[in-house]
């Protein structure tokens, strides 16, 4: 299938939030999803962005059965290791299901890694839900390692009232 | 005991390079990545006052590294890489201060969570964390954390 891979435009975001959206739904959590195509162009196109993306389009004869030709993408931001330096962080990674199988979810995570590796970035980290079982395989094919598993990591998380809190108690400057 | 938290500088990296050899791994570029034009971190120094000092004369004895995330489903993140206190000076607030810095700055940028990690068997750290009200991600929603380095890196930005 022909499909291109490129960064993203401002122009870009009401897809990626209509993806968005369906990957909240593959994942059973429809209802977590807070921000809309509004947030995105706010802070992925301000002067430090806090993440970049890449869209997977189709020319106008491959388009969805609704009429859209962006039919994945890859939301990915730089992040820190003390340990080992510059890393790249993918928060997402979505094909909408009529376009899978034919390597653009490897497109869109390639492109991605090799943008890192431009920057020195030394690895390449995401998350995966514990029962996907075919994103885990996928990412086990590409020679990922799951550190939950085999080290013991566990992300942890404040937000909420409980983040509030947290920064309420700060030692005043 | 007296102590106080505030952001670090150019100036502190030879301490917080010292202080991450403590717990045993080599550090990374921490001049040119934490304070050149993009930051891929931010850092916030506890420090003590001179008659406090470390036998070594060490003031600055705990430090916090963060950087801007993103969610998106929530939008704006924080994720706290370290969190370390010298021994002799935990068990004082010096800890929690830190990462109540590290709340505080993250609400300031308009951010919704606070994420990092914790090792599964480190108990004191993972009671300290619920204790102060997070929540495990993992445990709770099941996401696994993955990583792909090295050949395998190298064998996907080539594809």
């Amino acid at each position: 299938m022909n499909f291109k891979i490129r960064r993203a435009a401002k122009e870009d975001c009401k897809d990626i939030s209509r993806m968005i959206m369906e990957l909240a739904v593959y994942e059973k959590m429809p209802d977590q999803v807070k921000i809309s195509h509004e947030e995105l162009e706010r802070d992925g196109f301000c002067q430090n962005p806090f993440f970049e993306c890449l869209v997977a389009e189709v020319p106008e004869e491959h388009k969805s059965n609704e009429g859209f030709t962006i039919i994945g993408y890859a939301l990915y931001f730089y992040t820190y290791s003390t340990w080992k330096g510059r890393a790249v962080y993918v928060e997402d990674l979505y094909v909408m299901p009529e376009f899978r199988g034919n390597g653009i979810g490897t497109g869109l995570l390639s492109k991605a890694a090799e943008i890192g590796k431009k920057k020195q970035c030394v690895r390449l980290q995401l998350s995966v839900l514990n029962w996907n079982t075919p994103s885990r395989d996928f990412y086990a094919g590409k020679g990922a390692q799951d550190l939950t598993v085999t080290e013991g990591w566990h992300t942890i998380r404040f937000d909420g009232q409980n983040l509030d809190k947290l920064a309420n108690e700060a030692p005043k400057d | 005991m007296d102590f106080s938290i505030r952001a670090a500088n150019l100036d502190d990296c030879k301490d917080i390079a010292r202080m991450i050899m403590v717990s045993g791994h080599v550090r990374a570029h921490l001049e040119t990545d934490g304070f050149s034009k993009n930051p891929f971190f931010h850092g916030i120094i506890a420090e003590v006052p001179e008659q406090h000092r470390t036998r070594e004369g060490h003031t600055k004895i705990g430090y916090a590294l963060y950087f801007y995330s993103y969610s998106s489903w929530k939008g704006r993140s924080i994720y706290m890489e370290d969190l370390y206190v010298m021994p002799e000076f935990r068990g004082k607030g010096v800890g929690k201060a830190l990462m109540s810095k590290v709340a505080q700055l993250a609400l300031a940028a308009g951010c919704h969570q606070l994420n990092f990690t914790v090792l599964d068997w480190n108990k004191p750290s993972m009671d300290f964390y619920l204790s102060q009200g997070c929540f495990d991600v993992t445990s709770s929603l099941g996401y696994h954390c993955m990583r792909c380095e090295g050949e395998a890196l190298e064998h996907l930005a080539q594809l």
